[in-house]
């Protein structure tokens, strides 16, 4: 009786520290890479008229670059949050990448004053009738999809993003040199 | 009637109606007849992804009015339900179907159920043989003690 209390609280403390272990482990859950089914699969077609020129935007247009597409709404929060980070990566990978933003449940015009306030100068597009956030199968904001040069997704974010996470993404995909 | 077969006609009766009530309540209900029938049937099938528990039917969030747009596009195109479903389990994961499928591991959300009635059903039948009272033999000392209880053995 005793040696079976024993083992059933040995086994039962094993499994404790076994979850402790994976939740301590674990990305934190505002920054992490997301499962989709879309992962290793080519991109879905996404297009539209940039807000601020006019001017057409069309992923396919980006091919042999990389590139962050990033669903966003100015009433989120972690939207706001990401944003510098976004804004760092497009500085530093302006040759080798390309941020799209797609504007998820807002108005042109929220959209337009939040980029204002917070700066960002690359396509900003609206989806009205949410045909691209249901092409990619977004959630809610903010989520991202990094597409290969190739025109594949290699990784999904949920949460704020970061440029080093990002950066990461590309240098397990990118060829060694 | 033997008795054997009277103390069996309960319980045949009994799980003649059980089969019965299973056959009518597994069939099918009437399907939609027209196809807004069929976007309302397929939208109450899948998740709205940015709500809590609710349906695409029953969601008014922006996500949901497009999934019940895009499902009635397809089912003007003439996609079947299974098609149109599978367009969005490829887009957000087999957690957008609120019923789950019934193949692979989602098929013991239907299995088990059905596993656990028949155990439980299983294990009072072998409960209630085991307190029938078994060969029990009364002897004359057992009748003498009956006998004087019943006609002045109390004193």
């Amino acid at each position: 009786m005793r040696r079976t209390a024993l083992w059933t609280s040995l086994a039962l403390g094993c499994a404790i520290a076994v979850f402790v272990g994976v939740l301590a482990t674990r990305e934190p859950a505002e920054v992490r890479l997301a499962d989709s089914p879309l992962l290793g699969k080519p991109a879905p077609a996404a297009s539209g008229t940039n807000i601020f020129d006019g001017s057409d935007v069309d992923l396919a247009a980006y091919e042999g670059k990389w590139v962050v597409l990033n669903f966003f709404a100015s009433w989120c929060v972690p939207c706001k949050q990401e944003h510098p980070q976004i804004a760092r990566f497009a500085q530093r990978h302006a040759d080798d990448a390309q941020v799209v933003a797609v504007i998820w449940d807002d108005s042109v015009g929220a959209a337009k004053k939040f980029f204002r306030e917070n700066g960002g100068d690359w396509p900003v597009i609206a989806d009205p009738g949410v045909t691209i956030g249901l092409d990619y199968g977004v959630r809610g904001p903010p989520e991202s999809f990094v597409i290969a040069p190739d025109g594949v997704v290699v990784a999904k974010y949920t949460g704020p993003l970061t440029a080093a996470s990002l950066e990461q993404v590309m240098a397990g995909k990118r060829a060694p040199a | 009637m033997t008795s054997s077969l009277r103390r069996w006609a309960p319980w045949a009766a009994l799980a003649v109606v059980l089969a019965v009530a299973l056959v009518i309540g597994s069939r099918p209900a009437g399907g939609p007849t027209t196809s807004a029938d069929r976007v309302r049937h397929i939208a109450a099938e899948l998740r709205c992804p940015t709500c809590r528990s609710q349906s695409a039917l029953e969601s008014d969030a922006e996500v949901s009015r497009a999934m019940r747009a895009e499902i009635q596009r397809r089912v003007d195109a003439g996609e079947t339900d299974a098609e149109i479903r599978a367009y969005f389990v490829s887009k957000f994961g087999k957690d957008i179907l609120l019923r789950p499928e019934g193949r692979g591991v989602s098929a013991l959300v239907w299995i088990l159920p059905v596993v656990a009635l028949v155990a439980a059903i299983a294990g009072l039948v072998v409960a209630f043989r085991r307190w029938r009272p078994r060969d029990v033999t009364v002897s004359d000392d057992d009748r003498r003690l009956v006998e004087d209880a019943l006609h002045g053995g109390a004193t």
